[in-house]
């Protein structure tokens, strides 16, 4: 019994002047309260899967194959079948949630509307089961949220609508296409769990598709692997995302960054676009273990010998361990003790820093930073990590000198880069000269390149701000695009030409070229593939080693962070819960929050039992609050009357500090809560 | 209650900006070439004859000293003594801006209405052979002069077919109408008098077609524009997916997203008719306010001149106002 089942669908989109085989024989199946991820790297066709399935193909596009659902064939429905298949039949999530709830109707109608349509209620009934479905998908009070705007939302809380959305819709199968792009770990866990909770109580069949296979592996019951429209592997996600045997889906798996310190492997190249189904196996570009087999001959799909459900198409299967044969980790304890040993006037200090933005009107206010300090050396990397909404931007923007501080003091290679409380305000070309000094790499590698201007010029201009002559910007522009790896034509290119990796390349490049003492970046993967993001870490990696630089690097993804990041300091709500030395603060965590966030982090391979002592944080970030004492303590599951009027202040532990006076009984705490939850 | 605040707000506002145009009239007026009162003398008047006519409208004093009379009298409602006329401007005008209003009010609201049926209509059908000929017979509209459509309308429904009276007024006078507002519909309906009524919709129809065709053309283009942005943005592709009924599709996730960004537009065009009026009125003898401040510019008889512009200054910053609130209801992004 499937809810589900795909056999052979190709699909190819032909346009004037171009073709492309968009999926070439995709088969798989999807059973009632099942979860089946759908991963590959952007461009597999992924999302073209899910479009086939809701009929919603683009113009153009010529399907083959059967998809069923249940015992019909989507491809050869008509237009009222469809309409009545929509919703009813499949109903998706989509990726960005606020783009795709109407903004000018309330959430509360939008899900009204839904329920209207497909489960026949009217008036207060369907008002009444649009507040049950609001609290299933965790979303408090409410009766009040029903009248609320989607502009009105965070994203998190958008998802859910989005998923209360879709299920309002009574699905036999819900798709959900990449739904936590963009989340932090913490709300990331939250969403995938109600995926979860979908298939569990409702025998729902659920689609999950996304790029990323950590943060999937927990939910998902099978795994799908998709690699340039075909089906790579396939099987139960416990195998598959263990002992992967196709090259992909390994190379997927080690492109993956993790808390637990393994190192990230980068795999080269990049994913050809077919213009007809494939006669040759579509990795052999990519694959060390390819031979003229593969690339003659297409691998059939076949079963894993002793695997089940497990079934693959490669020629040479890999058995071996994921880790084995990759480098040892670089040895970063040669780096510290060089850095500990002489110490060097620090790049960057932030003394007791606080930041307001203050409304329009009247007093008030948003407190984005309360007192935060900071001292970083030349040659050290520092990672800053929190959920969304936690500062981190702010903290990237203070030290860039594009806020200033409402009090404390930042200096920046010994100067102030922004008018400061009790400082003269830095003016003309001495601001200009000392804003060179610190350069900052964005989130969003294409939208922080200006369209209109060449790659080159993007590059060059912090050295003309500099007023370099022409030759001499040649000169740096040309060793920092050697150092990027990037080839010399993509000078003359404009950033929409470019792909998200190369755009990054090129804005880490810009950050470069002017040889600042200190580099922030500001979440420079996270809109990338894993795959990319993996080569891109590798080169911040290299850059963030330089000895006489000094970098931030800023991230709410903790495993992108332990690669390379020396000191590590953990925001939350605008102050410094704990902060230390990257792998005694990953290892040993102290506070409760940071202990929550590596807990929620996604975890490939096995869990070890020393990590199991994870702690549940009891709300959303949005509904705390941070009036006074411990800013944690309406979500601690640990919080005394002590921690709600003490202010708590960061207390060595050990190699570490942390802003919890209960550290030393947590341990006993936590054992405690994981027997009676 | 946020809405009420930001409306007495603006009104607020409202003071400095007619200050502004009242200063502004009054100086530009006099910066003109031409003199109010050889116009109204005739050839054969001697210098004395000016000087005493001058003096009889207070223009031989002082700027100053004008300006402030001039002031003075706006306070108590006073706009001045026609310099052509001889009679008071406010009471001239009176008459006047109702018929004005009642044509523009009716066509702006008609082709606001035809526009978003038509727009919607045809976004949906984007690149078919009824999308194009909609755009195409906008376009030609837009691009006819108004004057010449009036009188090929004149022709054709007055001339050859009949249907509608002759250009010559704004009601049958036959029907004995009280007047009571000066714009004629409204009155007729007021005062209950039935052939009045009918007699004044029969006058309205040609000078409102005339300038429905002349404005329709943009609104239809945004109202177009946006409809499509809609049915393409990705909220809607998401409605959609999830199989909502064309019906519900149509009134929860399309009208009211497409009529966003019209307010701001309908009250641009709004003032544009205000100006096409003046041709219109003309072309159909319509006694309007249109053809009363041409005249007062054309003889520069200040008092007309100046009570004209403060009048279209204010109703430009009222329709804005208007066009401020209904976005900011139809939008719920919008903060007052």
């Amino acid at each position: 019994m499937t809810v589900l089942s795909i056999e052979n669908l190709s699909v190819t989109i032909r346009r004037p002047g171009r073709q492309v085989a968009a999926l070439s024989g995709v088969s798989f199946a999807v059973r009632p309260g099942e979860v089946v991820g759908l991963v590959g790297e952007s461009g597999g066709g992924k999302s073209m899967v899910a479009r086939a399935v809701v009929g919603l193909l683009p113009g153009g596009s010529h399907a083959t194959g059967r998809v069923r659902l249940g015992d019909s064939d989507v491809l050869r429905m008509d237009d009222a079948a469809l309409a009545a298949h929509r919703g009813r039949g499949v109903a998706i999530c989509f990726q960005n949630p606020r783009g795709a709830l109407s903004p000018t109707r309330t959430i509360g109608k939008q899900l009204v509307d839904r329920l209207a349509t497909h489960q026949d209620m009217s008036g207060d009934r369907a008002r009444e089961a649009a507040r049950e479905l609001f609290e299933t998908v965790g979303i408090r009070s409410a009766q009040r949220r029903l009248d609320a705007y989607a502009h009105e939302l965070s994203g998190g809380m958008a998802q859910r609508v989005m998923i209360s959305l879709a299920t309002g819709c009574a699905p036999e199968l819900l798709i959900a296409d990449e739904p936590t792009t963009g989340l932090d770990v913490t709300l990331t866990r939250e969403i995938l769990r109600q995926f979860r909770h979908a298939a569990d109580t409702d025998g729902r069949g659920v689609l999950l598709i996304s790029h990323d296979l950590a943060s999937i592996a927990e939910v998902c019951d099978r795994v799908v692997v998709l690699y340039a429209g075909t089906v790579v592997e396939s099987g139960p996600a416990a195998q598959v995302l263990r002992e992967p045997a196709h090259p992909y889906t390994r190379a997927l798996l080690r492109s993956v960054p993790d808390v637990g310190g393994r190192p990230v492997v980068a795999t080269p190249g990049a994913m050809p676009l077919l213009t007809q189904e494939p006669d040759n196996c579509p990795f052999v570009a990519r694959c060390a273990h390819a031979d003229r087999t593969c690339s003659t001959r297409r691998p059939p799909t076949a079963p894993v010998p002793g695997g089940g459900e497990w079934s693959l198409a490669c020629f040479h299967p890999q058995t071996r361990p994921l880790d084995a044969g990759t480098p040892p980790p670089p040895a970063a304890e040669e780096k510290g003790a060089e850095t500990g040993a002489n110490p060097k006037p620090a790049v960057l200090e932030v003394e007791d820093a606080h930041v307001v933005y203050r409304s329009r009107f009247g007093s008030g206010g948003h407190h984005a930073l309360r007192g935060v300090t900071l001292r970083l050396a030349p040659g050290e990397t520092l990672g800053v990590v929190g959920e969304s909404g936690c500062g981190k931007s702010t903290l990237a923007k203070l030290v860039m000198g594009l806020v200033a501080p409402t009090s404390g003091t930042v200096t920046v290679a010994g100067r102030a880069l922004v008018g400061q409380p009790g400082r003269p305000r830095p003016r003309g070309r001495a601001l200009r000269r000392a804003r060179t000094r610190a350069q900052l790499v964005f989130q969003d590698p294409i939208g922080s390149l200006s369209p209109r201007r060449t790659v080159g010029d993007s590059i060059a201009e912090p050295l003309r701000a500099a007023g370099l002559s022409p030759a001499q910007r040649e000169e740096r522009v040309t060793a920092v695009l050697d150092r990027m790896e990037l080839d010399r034509s993509i000078l003359k290119r404009y950033p929409h030409e470019l792909s998200g990796g190369q755009a990054q390349r090129v804005g880490i490049a810009r950050a470069l070229v002017g040889e600042p003492d200190l580099i922030v970046f500001d979440e420079p993967t996270s809109a990338l593939d894993v795959t990319v993001q993996a080569q891109i870490l590798d080169v911040i990696a290299d850059v963030a080693a330089d000895a006489d630089r000094a970098s931030v690097f800023i991230s709410h993804d903790l495993a992108t962070v332990r690669g390379f990041a020396d000191r590590v300091v953990v925001l939350y709500l605008g102050r410094v819960v704990e902060e230390g030395p990257v792998d005694v603060v990953f290892d040993t965590p102290r506070h409760p929050y940071t202990r929550a966030l590596l807990g929620s982090a996604p975890r490939l391979g096995p869990t070890t039992g020393s990590d199991g002592e994870a702690v549940e944080l009891v709300k959303d970030l949005e509904e705390a609050d941070a009036a006074t004492g411990c800013p944690l303590a309406a979500r601690c599951p640990f919080a005394t009357g002590r921690c709600r009027t003490e202010q708590q202040e960061l207390q060595s532990y050990g190699e570490s500090r942390a802003a919890c006076w209960r550290v030393p009984e947590l341990p006993a705490l936590i054992g405690r809560q994981a027997v009676t939850p | 209650m946020r809405i009420l605040r930001f409306v007495v707000r603006r009104l607020l506002q409202l003071v400095p900006v007619l200050l502004g145009v009242v200063v502004l009239a009054f100086l530009l007026v006099r910066v003109l070439p031409g003199d109010p009162v050889r116009s109204i003398l005739g050839q054969n008047a001697t210098e004395e004859d000016a000087a005493a006519a001058r003096a009889r409208f207070g223009l031989d004093q002082s700027l100053w000293h004008q300006f402030l009379d001039y002031l003075g009298g706006l306070l108590t409602g006073d706009f001045g003594t026609s310099i052509q006329s001889g009679g008071s401007v406010g009471s001239e005008m009176a008459l006047r801006v109702g018929p004005t209003l009642e044509l523009v009010v009716i066509s702006v609201t008609f082709a606001l209405v035809v526009a978003t049926v038509l727009g919607i209509w045809s976004a949906k059908r984007a690149n078919r052979a009824g999308d194009h000929s909609i755009r195409i017979f906008a376009l030609v509209g837009n691009s006819v002069p108004e004057f010449w459509l009036g009188l090929v309308l004149v022709l054709v429904g007055y001339s050859i077919l009949g249907w509608f009276p002759a250009p010559n007024g704004r009601v049958d006078p036959d029907t004995g109408l009280t007047p009571l507002t000066g714009a004629d519909l409204v009155d007729a309906v007021l005062t209950a008098n039935g052939p009045a009524t009918a007699s004044a919709a029969a006058y309205l129809v040609l000078p409102v077609l005339t300038l429905v065709v002349g404005v329709v053309a943009p609104l239809l283009r945004s109202v177009r524009a946006s409809a499509l942005e809609v049915l393409h943005s990705e909220s809607y592709a998401a409605a959609k997916a999830h199989g909502l009924r064309d019906r519900t599709l149509h009134h929860g996730y399309l009208l009211r997203a497409t009529l966003v960004r019209l307010p701001s537009l309908a009250a641009l065009v709004f003032g544009t008719a205000i100006g096409s009026t003046v041709l219109v009125e003309y072309v159909f003898s319509w006694q309007g306010f249109g053809q009363w401040a041409l005249r007062g510019l054309l003889y520069r008889d200040y008092p007309v001149v100046q009570a004209s512009v403060l009048v279209i200054a204010l109703c430009y910053v009222l329709v804005f106002l208007i066009a401020d609130v209904v976005h900011a209801i139809l939008d719920p992004r919008v903060r007052l």
